[in-house]
């Protein structure tokens, strides 16, 4: 089997290489209830990892998922009282008409997406200051409860965080692979212009490209809130890194057209193994942002289609 | 002096060049003539240190050289002229000339810019042409540029100690007779200096110029003859292997078209910048082309149709109904088929597979309520692999690894199984192979007889000819004269030339 071949199968590789590792080091790892323990507590990062999938996958990326969770963070703690469980549609309409609007910058006013979501970041944030009054918020403990307290849980002994994370994972595999919606986002990642000369609505397959990632970064937010109980403008701090080297190891490259969520699963995955694996070795929580960011590097340098990237600025 | 021996050179997928044996003697001009796709211009590529070859020695006076890239060509002499014009647009003439070669005018790290002036008026007057060497590019004609490219070559004679060569690829293509002329005397006065690689589509021109010329053919030379033996017919015949007949073109297969109605018709009219006042009626069964240099508004014309650019002014009617707020959309909604000429680029998605590829445009017939019904997409892509003979492992190869002739029939296949019947064909033959080629021409005449309006911008003038019934030749985006294409009664090149330039 030739190397190019093996490629699609890195991700897998790299997760069982790293589980192995890690396992060898501490066997307590392997432990299945901390496993799964481990993985449900970053469900918050890998929705927005599959938000962010899409935005990679049509060849853009969304600077403003980590603003627009902080953003809902404070929504969900300052509205919950009011609206109670509807208020998860308050923070699911904002995130999707944050994104839609950076997909309307990008496609209609030419703004490179990059550029486009960091702003609309920006400006979610200040939104999150706002609204919080640059506080930390805590949750009326009884409202929440009552709202979202089925969020978290066992059933059979399976965390409900899980379940979620499942759910979601199948909404986004099936909106990916099964439908029209699908099929031009990988056309538009893997070749726009033959997109527009088979006559697809490119700028709208965009635009909901972003409004989809916008509205994953607020799932996350309202999940994250849930279980923090409570809202703050630097709640989801952190995150973005997180997320987008999730998306990056998985093998969706920043050129887009290839990959997919699932393979966002394994990224996330491999992720979280980093992460317990600089735990265990005892690497200071001021380093990890730094070798984050050098596997984000590593990962782009890797992963990018050169062949679609003449003139890199 | 300058040698090629047994120079072999692949791609994946393609053999492009195979044991290439070439010579270019002291002085001497010659010629390389071929199809699209023959391999001249990887020839080329290998002479002037573009491409390495891969097996085969290159050398200069016996001594074997090897160019890692175009610059280290131009230190053992060897130039090139191109043909899609080198020069940048916005910088002066004179900027031009001397671009990545301006150390020499650099003192205290600032350019003296009288010297480089002197220097390039010395270069201009080379060849002849005299103009303001501060002058911007992009202010000069055409003919102008060509003859700044050759000046631009043309310093090579101070730089480099001992022989030249260069090449010249299709450098007659936008120029006017007089130009050609003019350019050919100075060709051969230089030869004193310089030795010359004349490459042209043109064959009169190439035997009027060259003292030997190379023929290629998928590859290989087929061919070296002089001069004076040298025959344009017998030439033609060794470039495609066989007679340039009607029956390459399928004329016994062209039929009368239907004149009572009308697919797309243009009313006077205009796209600023690009071309103005055009009126035609596309017609059922009807191949129109749409011939003129590049830049003389064919490509904006198909661009209009297909809604990807809004005219200016006048009235455009696709099938009786107007065309105003027109988009891609809209035109694929109304049965308009679009075969740019950018195959692996905008003709097929690079890294989606063979049933994707063919229901892109349409995956509004293959779905319920935007979810996908991809059994029925296979069964498709099955079927049309089977009626045009598709070489494909199956319908999950990614189509970016089919060779450019597949690739041309998924495209093909994506537009008629969606029922379209208003083709435009931006240069469809490009880059293939003959058998790929034929191919074409028997799937448009198919496309004729089923009723189907084709809008056609060929790949050749030959191709224009013998393809279509109605020819329309265009001039800086300007009507020039409309020709009858009927079997039998076709124009012949001289007369659409003669309107092109």
């Amino acid at each position: 089997m030739s190397l190019e071949k093996l490629k699609p199968y890195f991700p897998w590789i790299t997760l069982a290489a790293l589980v192995l590792v890690v396992g060898a080091i501490n066997p307590s790892f392997l432990n299945p209830a901390s496993l799964v323990q481990l993985v449900a507590d970053i469900v918050p990062l890998f929705i927005m990892a599959l938000g962010m999938t899409f935005a990679i996958y049509i060849g853009g990326i969304d600077l403003s998922m980590q603003q627009v969770a902080n953003l809902v963070t404070v929504v969900a703690t300052v509205y919950l009282v009011q609206y109670g469980i509807f208020v998860s549609l308050l923070c699911i309409g904002a995130g999707f008409a944050i994104g839609a609007i950076s997909g309307w910058i990008t496609t209609r006013q030419f703004v490179p997406s990059f550029v486009a979501t960091l702003a609309m970041g920006f400006i979610a944030l200040s939104g999150a200051r706002f609204l919080s009054g640059e506080r930390a918020l805590s949750m009326n403990a009884e409202a929440r409860d009552a709202s979202f307290g089925w969020m978290f849980g066992n059933t059979a002994g399976v965390p409900h965080e899980l379940v979620i994370a499942g759910i979601l994972l199948a909404i986004a595999w099936f909106l990916q692979t099964r439908t029209t919606f699908g099929r031009a986002l990988k056309a538009v990642g893997a070749g726009e212009l033959a997109a527009v000369a088979s006559g697809l609505k490119v700028d709208k397959i965009k635009i909901l490209a972003f409004a989809l990632s916008g509205t994953f970064a607020a799932i996350a937010g309202l999940m994250f809130s849930v279980k923090l109980s409570g809202g703050d403008a630097n709640l989801a701090n952190g995150f973005l890194i997180l997320a987008i080297v999730a998306v990056l190891v998985g093998g969706t490259p920043l050129t887009g057209g290839v990959g997919g969520v699932i393979n966002t699963l394994v990224g996330t995955l491999i992720v979280v193994v980093i992460r317990s694996a600089m735990v265990y070795l005892d690497v200071d929580a001021t380093m990890q942002q730094m070798i984050f960011g050098v596997i984000l590097i590593v990962a782009i340098a890797m992963t990018i289609d050169r062949s679609k990237m003449r003139i890199v600025k | 002096m300058y040698q090629l021996n047994k120079v072999d050179k692949k791609f994946p997928g393609v053999h492009a060049l195979k044991a290439v044996d070439f010579k270019i003697g002291r002085g001497e001009i010659v010629g390389l003539v071929g199809e699209n796709g023959a391999g001249k211009s990887t020839l080329m590529k290998v002479i002037y240190g573009a491409y390495q070859p891969d097996g085969g020695t290159i050398t200069i006076d016996g001594k074997p050289v090897r160019f890692q890239n175009p610059r280290q060509a131009m230190d053992h002499g060897i130039g090139m002229v191109f043909q899609e014009q080198s020069l940048i647009t916005n910088l002066t003439v004179m900027e031009n000339i001397f671009l990545g070669f301006e150390k020499q005018f650099v003192r205290f790290g600032v350019i003296n810019w009288a010297a480089m002036a002197e220097a390039a008026r010395h270069q201009l007057r080379k060849v002849k042409l005299a103009i303001d060497p501060a002058t911007v590019t992009s202010k000069l004609s055409f003919a102008q540029r060509q003859l700044v490219e050759l000046a631009k070559v043309l310093t090579l004679e101070e730089r480099i100690e001992g022989d030249l060569v260069i090449l010249l690829d299709e450098p007659t293509s936008v120029l006017a007779k007089e130009e050609v002329e003019l350019l050919f005397s100075l060709v051969r006065e230089l030869t004193s200096r310089a030795s010359f690689i004349f490459v042209s589509h043109r064959m009169d021109e190439v035997l009027e110029l060259s003292d030997r010329i190379y023929v290629m053919k998928d590859g290989e030379v087929v061919d070296v003859v002089t001069h004076d033996e040298a025959n344009i017919d017998a030439i033609q015949h060794k470039m495609v292997g066989r007679d340039v007949d009607k029956q390459y073109y399928r004329e016994q297969k062209q039929r009368p078209y239907d004149q009572s109605r009308s697919l797309v018709r243009f009313d006077r009219v205009s796209l600023a910048g690009k071309y103005s006042e055009i009126s035609f009626d596309l017609h059922p069964g009807e191949v129109l082309c749409l011939v003129g240099t590049e830049g003389s508004g064919r490509e904006a014309i198909l661009r209009t149709i297909f809604g990807l650019e809004k005219p200016s002014t006048g009235r455009v009617e696709v099938k009786g109904k107007p065309f105003d707020r027109a988009n891609a959309q809209e035109a694929v909604a109304r049965g308009v088929g679009y075969v740019p000429r950018e195959r692996k680029v905008e003709g097929i998605v690079n890294g989606m597979n063979v049933y994707e590829n063919m229901t892109l445009s349409q995956m509004g017939n293959y779905a319920s309520n935007g979810v996908l019904r991809i059994a029925e997409e296979k069964a498709l892509a099955e079927d049309w692999i089977k009626r045009l003979s598709i070489k494909t492992p199956d319908v999950y190869k990614d189509c970016g690894g089919l060779s450019g002739g597949n690739q041309q029939k998924v495209v093909l296949a994506k537009w008629r199984s969606g029922g379209s019947d208003i083709f435009l064909l931006d240069h469809p033959t490009r880059g293939l192979d003959i058998g790929a080629k034929e191919d074409v021409y028997d799937m448009i005449r198919e496309m004729c007889d089923d009723g189907a309006g084709i809008v056609l911008v060929a790949d050749t003038l030959e191709e224009a000819i013998g393809l279509s019934h109605t020819i329309l030749v265009l001039k800086d985006g300007e009507f020039q004269k409309r020709f009858d294409g009927s079997p039998g009664d076709k124009p012949s090149l001289y007369d659409l030339v003669h309107h092109m330039i």
